[in-house]
């Protein structure tokens, strides 16, 4: 299927370089849109893979939410939203450990599986069967888990805490 | 039927983690922090779904259910982080986190 392999390539190379972007640029607004166009690229590759459940929550709560969360916080943390980013340099020890990340990454490129794939779809409705049976405890612990944070975030920004 | 080259999927997740890591090592602003980690668990999320195409059955299933919790945790962590970005910033008036020293010892 030399389309889907084209596509993949393509959507693999926008996310690499739109992540890249993100953590380069010095706007950091100009941040909130690429990582917005790298969630919405890896919606894409979900679609992809055959898992629209999945793509349509990385749609949601990523491009959605998250952006629009992190965009809050840079209005509510400057008084000018376009303002620069001081430049950091990027000391040796993290280059270093970039180094050493990629030659690993070069190395086990031997060990990754070779060959191609099929592709399995998956009902939703047998996803969700899925999460609320067999998977339930886990979204019972992901509710409880979401409470406490929420509370715990009220508690960090209600207003004449000591 | 699609059928895609395996290696490309691992690759990306792989580069991906990298790109976050290195994120993580080198910006100082805590949004641009929270950033690098979203990246670094989009990889994660990336490598569940992909093994969970390439599979069948209940594992695959459970591949994708996993997923969709992991999801859930990172908006959770998003919004706690953003209550720090808030509290750090009301207290210190920044969010360079290189700033933030109170409990060095």
């Amino acid at each position: 299927m030399i389309l889907e392999e084209l596509a993949f390539a393509a959507l693999a190379a926008t996310a690499v370089l739109t992540a890249i972007a993100a953590l380069l640029v010095r706007e950091l607004v100009h941040t909130i849109l690429w990582i917005a166009i790298f969630f919405v690229d890896l919606a894409a590759i979900y679609f992809l893979l055959d898992a629209p459940f999945l793509g349509v929550l990385q749609l949601g709560v990523y491009a959605g939410a998250v952006t629009i969360l992190l965009l809050f916080g840079i209005m509510t943390t400057r008084k000018r939203i376009f303002s620069r980013e001081a430049a950091t340099g990027i000391g040796p020890v993290p280059f270093g450990l970039a180094v050493v990340t990629f030659i690993f990454l070069v190395a086990a490129i031997g060990e990754f599986p070779q060959g191609s794939g099929t592709i399995t779809i998956y009902d939703p409705s047998a996803l969700s069967a899925n999460l609320f049976n067999v998977n339930g405890p886990w979204l019972l612990l992901l509710g409880l888990i979401m409470l406490a944070a929420v509370t715990g975030a009220i508690y960090l920004v209600r207003e004449g805490r000591e | 039927m699609t059928s895609l080259a395996e290696i490309g999927f691992v690759a990306l997740s792989s580069a991906l983690l990298a790109i976050g890591l290195f994120g993580i090592l080198t910006r100082r602003n805590f949004i641009l922090l929270l950033i690098a980690i979203e990246i670094a668990m989009n990889a994660a999320i990336l490598n569940f779904i992909y093994f969970a195409a390439f599979s069948s059955g209940t594992a695959g299933l459970t591949g994708q259910a996993i997923a969709v919790v992991v999801i859930g945790f990172a908006a959770t962590e998003v919004a706690v982080g953003l209550g720090i970005v808030l509290a750090l910033n009301r207290v210190k008036g920044t969010i360079n986190v290189a700033r933030a020293t109170e409990l060095k010892l």
